[in-house]
Parts: C-alpha cells; sequence; structure tokens
C-alpha cells in the first residue's frame, strides 16, 4: 500500500516539474539583460552582423512562444539544450557539477546533525542550565551569522594562519584519484586510494561546517524546544515511575516523539543546503551547481538557469516526499 | 498529502519567484571580461614593478606552478571562447603563427616569415621540425584546417552547428590556402591594416588528430595543441592541470628564453571570491593570482612571502552624465562637476595610488592620446562660478545608478560633490544587466563605470563611447551619457578608415578635444592590472592583455 502511494506521489512530480519549467522559462525572459549583449561585453570590436548571428543561433530572435516550445518539446526528451557559455549540453554540465553539490550538502548535513542532535537533546534535558544557555546562545549566533563571513573567517583562521586545511577546490591535483562515481569520497574508499581520502575529507570540512552551521542551529533549536515539550508528557512520567532508566526514557520514549517536527525541518534543511549552496561555493571555490548558477544567472545564459532551477526544484519535491515518508516510520499514526 | 503536496507547490513556486529578485538584486557578479583587439600601432607600455624580488642566479627547471584565474575557463576549443580567462589557459597550451610581447609589439612565434604579398594577401612560412603534443609534425594544412573551421559558418559541429566564436576577431579573413607543406597564404577580403595583431588571437589545432577523434566534442575532452605545455586532465569549472611538452619547438625567437618551459606542471584553478583568491595566495595554495584588489596591496607587500606587480591597465573609468536632461544638458553644468571633484584623492584613497588620471576620453596609454590634453584641475570656486552661471547656485540633486562593482567610486563622488559643491547626489546599486538597457535608453541620470580600452586603440572604443547611439549596432554601445555630436560621428567614421598614421592623430585629437570641452562625463582615472604572486616565482609579469604566460616563469626554490 505505502509504495503505491510513494509512486502516486512520483507522479505528481511531473506536473510539478513542468510548472517550474514553465515558470522559469518566463522569469528569465522577463529578467531584463540581453544575454548575447553581456557575452560581448563592456569593451571593444565587435564584427558587424555578429550579434545578429548569435541571436539567431540562441533562437533568441524567435517569438516567445516559440522559444517555449522549443525548449519544453526538447525538454521531454531530457535534452535541456546547450549554455550559451560554455557551449556545452546543460544535462553534461549539470552531471559534472551535481556530484560535487551533493557531496558538499551531506558533509553539511552530517556536520550539523553532529553538532545538533547532542546539543538539542542536552539542552532540553539540562534546560537552563550552563551548558543549555551557552549553546543555544551558540545556535542564535550560527543562525544570524551570513555563510560567507563565516566562510571567510574559517579560511583566514585554519587556512591562512594555521594552514592546517586548504582554501580551495575538492581534492589535491597530486592525489591521483580514479573518478568513479564523482563523489571523491566515496571513489576514494573505493579505489583504496587513502591519500585521496585524507586530501578530500579536508578539502571537504571548512566548506561543510560554513555550510552546515545555519542548519545545525536551526536543528538544535527545534530538537530542543520538542524535546522539552515531549519530556513533559504523562507516559515520560510513566516511564520514569516504572523505574525505567533515564537515559532509556530521553533517548527511547521523549526523543522518538520530539524526532516529527526535527525531522521536518531536516527535510527542509537539506533542500536549502543543495540549493542554497551558491554563496559557499563561491567562497571556497567548490565546483559545484550553486557556483555555476550564480555565474549563468549574472551571464543570463538562460538553458543553464532553466536546467540547474529545474534540478533545485526537483530536489525540493524529493527531499518532502521523502520527510512524509519518514513520518510513517516514525509515527505509524501518519500516512502518507 | 494534499498539505504535503501544497507545501512542495509553495516552495517550487517560491523559488521561481526569487531567481529575478536575485538577478535583479545582486550585484554584478562573475561577468565576462571582455576583450578588446583592434592596433594599428603599438607604444610600449609602461609596467611598474612594485617588489623586486633579488633574482637569483639562472632559470631553474622542475616544480609546479599555480594560477589562481577570477572566472572559469570557458572552453578548451581555441575556435570558441570570447573571453580573457579561457584564452590565458589555452595560449598556454596552443601556440599561434604570431604572438605579442609584453610591451605590445606582434613578433612571430609558429611562423618563421611573414610576407604582405599585396595589400590583401599575406604569406606565412612555418618553422622546420615543430610538432603537436601527439607528436604529429605542424604543416600547412592544420593551418589552413584552424582557419577553416572558424570562418565557416556553422563549422562548429557540438553541442549544435554554429559558427565559431573567434570569427568575429578575424571577419575579414576570406580563405586559407596552403601553397606547400609549410607555407600558407592568407586571402583577406579587404585591405586590413590590423590583421598582425588580430591574429595573434588565434591559435593552430592539429587536422589529423581533430579528426581521429570525432571531431569537437573527443577534442575539447582531450585537446592537443603545439604550446610550450600539454593538457593532462581538467574541469572547467574547477582546475586544469597541464604538463611540459618536452618537445616544444621553443616558442617566438623574439621572446626568449627559446626552449621548452621550465615548469613541469601547471594548473590553473578558478578562484572567482577575489578574498578566497587572495587567501589561497597567502596559504600558500597558488603560486600566482590575479585581479588582487589595491586595498589589499599593502597587506601582501609586509609578507616578505609574497610579491606584488602591476601593469597599465586597460579600463578608463568615468562617471557619465545624461546629457538629455537637466541640469546635464547645460555643459557648464557637465564641466562644473569635472572642477569639482577630486580625483586624485579618490584615487589615492580607493585604489590607493594604484591608478593614472584620465585626461580626457582616451585613457593615456592609447596610442593616439593627446599629449597637450590635462586633466581637469580641481578647481572648487571655478565649479561654483560655472554652476552659478548656469543658474544652479543653490545646487540640485540627482542619483548615479550603479553596478555593485563601482557602488564605492560612486559613493566616494557623490560626497565629493555633496562636500565641495553642496549637491544632493546618491548612489543607487543594481544588477548591470538590468540597469544597462535603462542607461542606453536615456532612463538614468547618472553613472559610474569603465569600458576596456586593451588594444590601446580609438577604433572601436570611441565608437562605443561617443558616438551616438544606434540602436542594434556597435555605435554608441557603451555611449551612456546619450551623448550626441554630428561631428564627433563624422571623425570617427572618418578614423576607421584612415591609413595613414599622422591623419589619424590629427582626427583623434580633434575628437579628444571636443569631448574634453564638451565633458558628458567626468574624467576619472585608468587603474592598473594588479597581479601577485610568492616571492620564488621568477621572470613573470602581468602583461596589459592579462595573460598569464608561464613558458618563462620558473621557480627558485
Amino acid at each position: 500500500m505505502r509504495g503505491v502511494k510513494i509512486l502516486e506521489r512520483l507522479l505528481y512530480t511531473i506536473p510539478i516539474m513542468f510548472g517550474v519549467a514553465v515558470l522559469v522559462f518566463l522569469f528569465m525572459r522577463m529578467t531584463p539583460g540581453d544575454p548575447v549583449d553581456i557575452m560581448m561585453g563592456e569593451a571593444g570590436t565587435i564584427a558587424p552582423g555578429e550579434m545578429e548571428q548569435l541571436r539567431k543561433e540562441f533562437h533568441l530572435d524567435e517569438p516567445l512562444h516559440v522559444q517555449l516550445y522549443l525548449f519544453l518539446s526538447n525538454a521531454l526528451r531530457g535534452d535541456l539544450g546547450y549554455s550559451y557559455a560554455y557551449k556545452k549540453p546543460v544535462t553534461e554540465l549539470i552531471a559534472e557539477q551535481l556530484p560535487a553539490t551533493i557531496e558538499l550538502a551531506l558533509g553539511a548535513l552530517l556536520f550539523s546533525l553532529i553538532i545538533a542532535v547532542p546539543i538539542g537533546i542536552w539542552s532540553a534535558v539540562k534546560q537552563y542550565s550552563i551548558v543549555d544557555r551557552v549553546s543555544m546562545a551558540g545556535a542564535f549566533l550560527g543562525v544570524s551569522m551570513p555563510a560567507f563571513w563565516l566562510g571567510i573567517l574559517l579560511i583566514l583562521i585554519f587556512s591562512v594562519r594555521l594552514r592546517w586545511l586548504p582554501v580551495t577546490g575538492r581534492i589535491d591535483y597530486n592525489a591521483g584519484l580514479q573518478v568513479v562515481t564523482g563523489f571523491y569520497v566515496v571513489d576514494s574508499i573505493l579505489t583504496h586510494n587513502t591519500a585521496a581520502l585524507v586530501s578530500s575529507l579536508k578539502h571537504l570540512l571548512l566548506p561543510s561546517i560554513a555550510l552546515g552551521a545555519g542548519a545545525a542551529a536551526m536543528v538544535a533549536r527545534v530538537l530542543r524546544s520538542s524535546m522539552i515539550e515531549a519530556l513533559r508528557q504523562d507516559y515520560v512520567t510513566l516511564a520514569r515511575a516504572k523505574g525505567v532508566r533515564e537515559t532509556w526514557v530521553v533517548l527511547k520514549h521523549a526523543l522518538r516523539n520530539a524526532l516529527i517536527p526535527t525531522v521536518t525541518v531536516v527535510g527542509i534543511q537539506v533542500g536549502v543546503l543543495l540549493g542554497g549552496n551558491m554563496i559557499v561555493e563561491q567562497v571556497f571555490s567548490w565546483p559545484g551547481l550553486g557556483r555555476l548558477a550564480v555565474r549563468a544567472i549574472f551571464s543570463r545564459d538562460f538553458p543553464l538557469v532553466q536546467g540547474v532551477v529545474m534540478v533545485y526544484a526537483l530536489t525540493f519535491v524529493l527531499a518532502n516526499l521523502i520527510v512524509d515518508i519518514l513520518y510513517t516510520y516514525i509515527n505509524p499514526k501518519i500516512t502518507l | 498529502m494534499a498539505r504535503a503536496r501544497l507545501k512542495v507547490i509553495a516552495s517550487v513556486a517560491l523559488l521561481a519567484m526569487t531567481l529575478p529578485l536575485i538577478a535583479a538584486c545582486g550585484g554584478a557578479g562573475p561577468t565576462p571580461t571582455p576583450e578588446k583587439v583592434v592596433v594599428k600601432e603599438t607604444v610600449p607600455v609602461k609596467e611598474t614593478v612594485v617588489v623586486q624580488i633579488t633574482p637569483t642566479p639562472g632559470p631553474k627547471r622542475g616544480g609546479t606552478l599555480i594560477v589562481g584565474l577570477m572566472s572559469p575557463v570557458l572552453s578548451l576549443d581555441p575556435a570558441d571562447y570570447r573571453d580573457r580567462q579561457t584564452e590565458t589557459v589555452i595560449r598556454n597550451m596552443f601556440d599561434g603563427l604570431v604572438t605579442r610581447t609584453k610591451d605590445n609589439q606582434v613578433v612571430l612565434e609558429m611562423a618563421q616569415s611573414a610576407t604582405l604579398i599585396d595589400p590583401q594577401t599575406w604569406e606565412f612560412k612555418l618553422k622546420e621540425g615543430m610538432t603537436f603534443h601527439n607528436g604529429d609534425p605542424v604543416t600547412a594544412e592544420d593551418v589552413k584546417f584552424t582557419f577553416d573551421r572558424i570562418i565557416t559558418e556553422g563549422a562548429i559541429e557540438y553541442p549544435e552547428p554554429h559558427t565559431a566564436a573567434r570569427k568575429g576577431l578575424i571577419a575579414p579573413l576570406e580563405s586559407v590556402e596552403v601553397v606547400d607543406p609549410l607555407t600558407v597564404r592568407f586571402h583577406l577580403k579587404a585591405p586590413w591594416p590590423v590583421f598582425m595583431q588580430m591574429l595573434c588571437h588565434q591559435q593552430i589545432i592539429p587536422k589529423k588528430y581533430f579528426e581521429s577523434v570525432g571531431g569537437t566534442k573527443g577534442f575539447i575532452e582531450k585537446p592537443v595543441g603545439a604550446g610550450p605545455f600539454k593538457f593532462v586532465e581538467g574541469k572547467l569549472d574547477d582546475q586544469i592541470v597541464l604538463e611540459r611538452y618536452e618537445n616544444y619547438y621553443g616558442g617566438a625567437d623574439d621572446l626568449p628564453p627559446v626552449g621548452p618551459a621550465f615548469a613541469d606542471r601547471v594548473i590553473f584553478k578558478i578562484i572567482p571570491e577575489r578574498s578566497s583568491r587572495v587567501a589561497a595566495l597567502q596559504a600558500g595554495e597558488v603560486n600566482i593570482i590575479q585581479g588582487v584588489p589595491s586595498y589589499i596591496v599593502p597587506q601582501l607587500l609586509s609578507d616578505p612571502r609574497l610579491q606584488v606587480k602591476t601593469c597599465a591597465g586597460t579600463r578608463p573609468h568615468f562617471m557619465e552624465v545624461n546629457v538629455k536632461q537637466k541640469p546635464f544638458d547645460d555643459v557648464r553644468v557637465r564641466q562644473a562637476l569635472n572642477y569639482g571633484v577630486n580625483v586624485d584623492l579618490i584615487l589615492a584613497k580607493i585604489l590607493s595610488g594604484y591608478g593614472v588620471r584620465l585626461p580626457g576620453i582616451l585613457s593615456p596609454f592609447n596610442n593616439f592620446a593627446d599629449p597637450n590634453l590635462k586633466p581637469y584641475p580641481f578647481d572648487v570656486e571655478k565649479a561654483k562660478a560655472l554652476l552659478k552661471e548656469a543658474g544652479y547656485e543653490n545646487g540640485f540633486s540627482f542619483v548615479i545608478d550603479v553596478s555593485a562593482d563601482n557602488k564605492e567610486l560612486a559613493e566616494a563622488i557623490a560626497g565629493e560633490l555633496r562636500t565641495n559643491l553642496g549637491l544632493d547626489v546618491s548612489v543607487r546599486v543594481w544588477d548591470w544587466a538590468v540597469l544597462r538597457p535603462k542607461l542606453l535608453a536615456g532612463e538614468r541620470q547618472a553613472t559610474v563605470g569603465s569600458w576596456g580600452d586593451s588594444a590601446f586603440d580609438p577604433v572601436g572604443y570611441l565608437e562605443a563611447k561617443v558616438h551616438t547611439y544606434v540602436e542594434g549596432s556597435t555605435y554608441g554601445r557603451g555611449n551612456y551619457s546619450g551623448y550626441s555630436n554630428p561631428r564627433v560621428d563624422e571623425l570617427i567614421k572618418a578614423g576607421e578608415v584612415e591609413t595613414d598614421v599622422a591623419k589619424r592623430h590629427e582626427i583623434y585629437n580633434e575628437i579628444q578635444r571636443i569631448v574634453w570641452e564638451e565633458a558628458p562625463m567626468v574624467f576619472l582615472f585608468v587603474p592598473q592590472e594588479i597581479e601577485a604572486a610568492a616571492a620564488n616565482v621568477q621572470n613573470w609579469s602581468p602583461s596589459p592583455d592579462s595573460r598569464i604566460n608561464l613558458h618563462d616563469v620558473w621557480l627558485s626554490q
């Protein structure tokens, strides 16, 4: 039954993605700025007729509805067009950059959970203690601190001053990594390359912290408040009265029930981590989708922006679906 | 379920809606660095060495040079790109028939000789014994193949058939003829005095190899050239690794040392964020970086492990005012603005002095800059008198609309005008792509910006900046003041076809005097290009066309 429901939900993504495609197409065209003009830049001689020729090659001389038709009919065949700037198919560019972005998002998620879950639980159990106050103040800082600033700060301390960790990129060129999946950490484990594993983890660490700090703070605060809520429930008092060990009460009885709002927040954060990493990727020169998107937006590389936004949209849709599925496992009362 | 679906749609819609916002509110982010390449004559370009590292004896082989680039490399196909960063990487892997020295002289590279047979035909003899990175000899057939691919419409077949992006840089070339295995002739549609300068921007690819890998797609995955470094691996948006080509023929005879490169390996890393680029240099992760902000130079200079070098900049900066609107329709007001801004102070404060005052519309480095023209002096009394004469003794208010890059500069000018002349000036920041059409349509009052002049020639530059705006043409493409003077238009057109250098000087001197007098803009400065490197990087210097030629660079430790 659950399988059928999941399939049904997956089918719903089709009209959603169609809507996204149309919206992005229209919004990009409504945004002022001519891609060909930007491409030719703020300088010098260009050959007469060159701009018209480019417009023709990019089909920008066609009426809007014709362009939309071309875009949608090609998209149905899995062809998202080719990037004006890179002269490469958009799908290929995205496929090249996506693993880097997912790896960074997972790194950030892992970092935020490692930080947030113990802090959230601890703060709830020891409410109003020093630990609680300090960690909640830290969480407040984490939420308010811009990732850009935190990133630069981390670079200055750990790279420039201490020289412990690298500033840019995903791996050292001489690590000799054989790329299999595009996820460098996974690849180095698969190929038993310790040097590459160390190098890729070192490169991953600072961007993960910069990207994950906000999420960590958010999750910690939500988990704390739902834990406090849960710890006040009658079944917790009952469990304690029965003489169940306190650790067991907290982890088994309270935590499980406190997880529902937490999972929701984590789900949204996954989308944010995947789609909101533009700044962090820019700061750490992380060769991912976010950096590609930033460049594409400013150069009005329409096909590339459309492609990247559709990937982001799909990420949100799937993250929400996964959260909804997780609900049913955590709390059997909830159905899809 | 319905709730969940709604949530999904809402977040997706929100995401889609924020897009134009990002574009509209954001600063001018990484825009492609444009290039400008028409030169009719050349002058040596002054190069200031800020820190002279004591030279260690003799060049040394070995080591890895890592360069932090400002923006992504867009292609590894020498026929299909238009930006400078890409050219930097490509020209370390591919050589051309001719190249350019750091002071903008054209010298022979792969060509042994170049002869102008008649005004429309050039003949090139290739050096003997040159090979591509795969060992194949370089022949006239490769040269013909390279240029046919560039000039033939729709010749680039991947990802969809289109015309080479570099065709526009050699538009008058009609055909290339193979005379014998080492001799080619270039036939032009019309005499073209800048042919040799423009040829520097075209690099030769191997025909046989290109065909053996099935065309463009295969070629850009593993490009093969005849330059000092060969391609090893790399992703365009991340890093590109090159290795020394041991059988390199040596490069231009006029650019010693001639022979294989010194460095074993060269890595180009893409680091668009400038603070990160500087941090990467400080952390020892890269050896050379481009695009160093001037404010950070004192900090870099205080570090003995680093060196900073500058060279002539190519981007004159102005504040253009809308001459079609009050109060800027009055020439006295525009002159008053020029007298009323202390440009030297701004230069010192914002660029830490790394720039040169602009005497008029042309950069002082331009080959046709009028040496008799002097920058407007800073004279508040004169400015106030001019404003009074124009009937604005109580001042007026206006808004300077700029991209994020120029915010600081615009704020400084606004501050100057407020303090010195009592004008009510404010600054508004836009995404450049949004602002530009509004400026061209004459819908704004003033803007601060720059225009590239890396060829040091007025052709193309004046036509874009002070010719009357003609929609859809190259004329007035960067004329944000709405300036229009029939005499100037006429002179610009005359300069484009004039081949006599003395007459060109006359023409351009007249344009410069008119524009200085009518002042459709406040003439500011040309910032210098600043690059930095680790102290052990030897024989390196930035070049005005922002190429980083690593062939002769070596590491002392």
